[in-house]
């Protein structure tokens, strides 16, 4: 099993690489809302001061460690493999003995987040150098607690949006699926201003979705925002939207593939 | 006249092409329906918060986000898919049938692919600019609409003739396909006034990919923040904008030796 994930890895990794420049511009289009909120509400905090209790600094803190947040926990599986299953090259990984999306559909995401980190990294270096954010309330020991919290919400988030990936066995119409998909996310998650800043009614129903553990939760927790009683829950949380999503995965995919009749087949 | 006629024929084309999907199109309406609401609402939370955002009240950013959508569109509905025409005919060799065509091939390339659909777009972003002036009130003269008008079309042509000059690259660098991407990356900094980014980002999409001066700049001449003369300068900028455009054109199309020599 190392040796086919060694193997699938070079593999991904090679053809991530070779589109290199797409990458970049794929960077630099998703580094541009978060940019674009943070200049927009430190406006508004350095106008009044502070915006419900948060101050300039808050929100530039906040939106730095948004943008590895996003990065770790994201994923773009619904645009490598919605179209294997509408045009038929599924077929050919679906023989192999290992579960394509799974396996493949993985590790194909892991080098592309590789390599977008690569990326990132030099241009998050010259934004901390540009907003200076103030990092004081952070802890080694919130941030090492954080990694693990981010590696869950990554297979979360993978798991619901290969899901959705999946409906593309009945429906040609996956993309404006996803689409309304991500639109939740934008809503739920964090990502667009602290949850906290948002109407009632939406951070209400924020706390029983999978979302705001994508964003939000990881943020708070680095930033040291949380009492150890909220960091347990949000574990508790991961980990029970961890079995959700994997069991829609597991009945999705599972009849998806009996459905499931190559082009030309 | 001619000009017209052949642009007519093209949405009659395009509009049987979208006919053979109408769920596909009522599926994109609504999604189209549920961003706007977003947008009303994550202008609903910012105002909730303060009563300006950078001086400009919500009614002023209502017709900004109107002014976006028309920005928008004419991204969507003509250079996305126009451009994934152009990129294709210049890697397969059809461009020779558009250039061999008694027509402006600039005309031929930038129209002949509309998003039909998108057209109700329009629609709602003027709903959106006039609801905007309306709730923004007494700031406004018959003369500073004038002017914002007037910077709306020069900000629509600024943006075409840069489309224009990315897309002549091609002609240089048959591998450029990522021609329009740094358009579209920069588009969302629409949304907002400039005047609240910092000041390497306003210099960006002020000067580099002018989004800012098909956006905001219109805005600030409806606030009649704009002096009359710098309201001439960006006329002038889009009257040499559009001619330097035309001409790296017509310097590509010469360069153009087809897919298979």
């Amino acid at each position: 099993m190392f040796l086919i994930i060694k193997r699938l890895w070079q593999v991904n990794w090679a053809e991530q690489w070779q589109y290199r420049a797409n990458l970049l511009m794929y960077l630099l289009y998703w580094l541009v809302s978060p940019i674009i909120y943070l200049a927009v509400w430190t406006s508004i905090a350095n106008q009044k001061g502070s915006v419900n209790g948060f101050t300039a600094n808050d929100f530039i803190a906040y939106y730095m460690v948004l943008l590895i947040c996003d990065q770790v926990t994201s994923n773009i599986v619904i645009h490598t493999f919605g179209y294997k299953i509408q045009d038929g090259t599924l077929s050919g990984e679906l023989v192999r003995p290992i579960h394509p999306m799974l396996t493949n559909g993985l590790v194909n995401n892991i080098a592309f987040k590789a390599l977008t980190m690569m990326g990132l990294t030099p241009i998050w270096i010259i934004l901390y150098f540009l907003y200076k954010p103030d990092f004081s309330g952070m802890s080694l020991s919130n941030m090492l607690l954080a990694v693990p919290a981010m590696i869950l919400a990554f297979f979360i988030g993978y798991l619901l949006s290969a899901s959705i990936t999946s409906l593309a066995f009945w429906t040609t119409r996956v993309y404006s699926i996803h689409e309304f998909y991500f639109a939740l996310i934008l809503l739920f998650s964090g990502q667009f201003v602290p949850l906290t800043l948002m109407p009632k009614v939406v951070q209400d129903i924020a706390q029983y979705l999978p979302f705001q553990l994508l964003i939000y939760y990881p943020i708070q927790l680095i930033l040291g925002k949380l009492s150890a009683q909220q960091i347990a829950q949000g574990y508790v949380m991961s980990l029970i939207w961890l079995g959700i999503s994997g069991l829609l995965f597991y009945l999705v995919w599972r009849n998806g593939v009996k459905r499931y009749s190559a082009v030309g087949a | 006249m001619h000009t017209l006629k052949l642009l007519s024929s093209f949405l009659k084309v395009n509009i049987q092409m979208s006919l053979a999907y109408r769920a596909d199109t009522v599926v994109n309406i609504l999604l189209n329906l549920m961003w706007l609401g977003w947008e009303l609402l994550s202008l609903n939370i910012i105002f909730s918060n303060t009563s300006t955002l950078g001086g400009w009240g919500l009614g002023e950013l209502i017709a900004l986000l109107g002014v976006f959508r028309l920005v928008n569109t004419l991204m969507i509905a003509l250079i996305w898919p126009n451009t994934e025409k152009f990129n294709q005919s210049i890697r397969d060799g059809s461009m020779d049938y558009t250039i061999l065509q008694p027509v402006n091939s600039m005309f031929l390339v930038t129209f002949s692919r509309i998003t039909v659909w998108r057209i109700w777009d329009l629609v709602l972003a003027v709903i959106l600019i006039v609801v905007g002036i309306n709730m923004a009130g007494d700031i406004i003269t018959p003369f500073s609409l004038l002017a914002f008008i007037l910077l709306t079309v020069t900000g629509m042509i600024i943006i075409y003739s840069l489309w224009i000059i990315l897309i002549a690259m091609t002609f240089w660098f048959t591998k450029f396909d990522n021609n329009v991407t740094i358009l579209q990356a920069l588009l969302d900094s629409g949304r907002y006034p400039a005047t609240v980014y910092p000041a390497w980002l306003r210099i960006i999409v002020t000067f580099i990919i002018p989004i800012a001066v098909a956006t905001t700049i219109p805005l600030q001449a409806l606030r009649g923040d704009l002096a009359s003369g710098q309201i001439l300068l960006f006329i002038a900028i889009s009257v040499v904008g559009f001619w330097t455009a035309t001409n790296i054109w017509k310097m590509g199309l010469k360069r153009y030796s087809g897919a298979s020599s």
